[in-house]
């Protein structure tokens, strides 16, 4: 057999060996892709995502307005360390608001939706954009768009003290309606003088839980 | 024996040869006396059905007995059987009704898992709610009659068009309590449109100005009408919640766009759900639906066309 031969079967049966020990580690990957698929929105979750609480921030008792049935939404308390800064504690509640809901039914919002900023202008107005997963993927109806813009006024209001009233944008854009039909094109109000009177609950009272 | 038989064939056949070109030479003259005898026919039969439905043959004078101008019932009313007349819709002199079938064309709204589709349902329950309150006498218009999808504005500029109206829009949600209906108006923030408009910051003026015409603004239509609009979607939240039990008490307020823009009252009604087992479910709700709507409106506007509901033009 000549020499240069030999030199390339040599050659050829080290690059199918490497190839198949490295096959193994490529399998390995593609299921765990499978396992773990990550959406859009969830990557750019994690890459906005910043530091939800930093070791200043005081622990303290929130009040989280999750779905308490098919047609209300109710507080629960939730522990979490806020911030002393009403935009990053605004943020901090609607994150926990959108990711941690205690059961998959009691959520208001969609899982993948982002809150990409907030913005509280000098008179009281809050600004939150939402990404395009909030428009997308809430369910059709006005009840549960009411429900999910309830559960984020709700929450705002317990929170987060001195806002007078909120417009949510999609995607850094006003919008015309939430998923077909509750308007975002004018301002929800927050704390309105009519909802201190006992007769006016911002949405169907149900008994509150405690969560941690 | 054969020439026999022939004969008659033979006449027959000169006799028929003979009345074609007896017609074609006098076509004109057979093509006029024809039109005269149908439109003698058919001017003729609705004056009889006419007669028959105004005076029936029992109340007829008899021939040779001279006619009287005493109204038939009073000259000769039948003790047993009434004359039949044919039951006439109250002329309503009230407002338009302007009955908006939500979605339509490529937005079917929201879809079950058991192929219930929100566009579908809401328009059969538009007709029969047309058909229930043009039965009262109401004049009637439809926002859409067919798989189409005209825009919230559109939809408003039918409403808009008349000038004593009340919008009333269908929907199905995707979730709530099944068999549960809740009645919607618009609700504005309290707080003044542009009253604080957005500012570069604290020092600056408003980028926009506050309004201080008097006129009303298309996106500010239904303000005017927000009692109203409250009332009525009250009267049928209570009306909806005897017929469909666990809905809630209350009408809602709550920013529909759809109302934003009609500018006379308007309600929202949603029924749940489409995530329902069987499609009869729903089907089922829309009469009674439609009758809560009749009664609702005939409540608050009743025939004569004089409003119940205070901010109504």
């Amino acid at each position: 057999m000549p020499r240069n031969l030999k030199i390339t079967l040599a050659i050829l049966s080290l690059a199918v060996l490497i190839g198949l020990i490295s096959l193994r580690s490529l399998h390995r990957r593609i299921t765990g892709l499978k396992e773990n698929p990550t959406s859009e929105e969830q990557a750019r979750r994690d890459l906005l995502a910043t530091t939800t609480s930093a070791p200043t921030d005081a622990r303290m008792q929130t009040k989280i307005f999750w779905a308490a049935g098919p047609d209300k939404i109710a507080p629960v308390q939730v522990a979490l360390a806020l911030s002393p800064d009403p935009v990053k504690r605004a943020k901090q509640v609607l994150n926990e608001l959108i990711t941690d809901a205690p059961a998959a039914d009691q959520r208001t919002l969609p899982a993948d939706a982002v809150v990409l900023g907030f913005y509280i202008l000098p008179d009281g107005t809050a600004i939150a954009d939402f990404s395009e997963a909030l428009a997308s993927e809430t369910p059709s109806g006005i009840l549960s768009e009411q429900m999910a813009v309830d559960s984020i006024k709700s929450t705002l209001e317990n929170n987060v003290p001195g806002l007078s009233r909120l417009k949510i944008l999609i995607h850094g854009q006003e919008v015309e309606t939430l998923a077909g039909h509750v308007d975002l094109t004018g301002f929800f109000d927050l704390n309105p003088p009519s909802a201190q009177s006992p007769s006016a609950p911002a949405s169907n009272p149900a008994p509150s839980g405690t969560k941690k | 024996m054969l020439n026999r038989q022939r004969i008659p064939f033979l006449a027959a056949g000169h006799f028929f040869i003979s009345a074609i070109l007896f017609c074609v030479r006098n076509s004109f003259s057979l093509v006029a006396i024809i039109s005269l005898a149908t439109a003698f026919v058919l001017t003729a039969r609705p004056r009889s059905s006419t007669a028959g439905l105004q005076a029936p043959a029992s109340t007829l004078p008899a021939q040779g007995q001279p006619t009287t101008n005493v109204p038939p019932q009073q000259a000769a009313p039948p003790p047993s059987a009434p004359p039949q007349v044919a039951p006439q819709p109250p002329v309503h002199n009230g407002p338009v009704i302007v009955i908006d079938p939500a979605h339509g064309g490529t937005d079917t709204g929201a879809r079950g898992q058991n192929g219930v589709i929100e566009k579908d349902l809401v328009l059969l329950m538009a007709r029969i709610t047309r058909y229930a309150l043009e039965r009262e006498g109401f004049r009637v218009v439809m926002t859409r009659n067919d798989d189409s999808n005209p825009s919230y504005d559109d939809r408003a500029a039918i409403a808009n068009a008349y000038r004593d109206v009340i919008f009333v829009s269908f929907h199905i949600s995707s979730t709530g309590t099944p068999n549960t209906a809740r009645a919607y108006f618009y609700k504005f923030s309290e707080t003044p449109p542009n009253a604080s408009a957005i500012t570069t910051n604290a020092n600056t003026l408003p980028i926009t100005p506050a309004k201080t015409t008097s006129l009303l603004g298309w996106e500010e239509a239904q303000r005017p009408f927000g009692d109203a609009s409250h009332r009525l979607a009250d009267i049928l939240q209570a009306d909806l919640t005897l017929r469909f039990p666990g809905s809630s008490a209350a009408a809602s307020g709550v920013a529909v766009r759809g109302l934003r823009s009609a500018a006379g009252p308007a309600v929202a009604i949603e029924l749940s759900n489409v995530a329902v087992s069987d499609r009869n479910q729903l089907v089922e709700m829309v009469e009674p639906v439609a009758t809560a709507v009749v009664h609702s409106i005939t409540a608050t506007r009743p025939s004569g066309g004089q409003s119940g509901v205070p901010g109504t033009r």
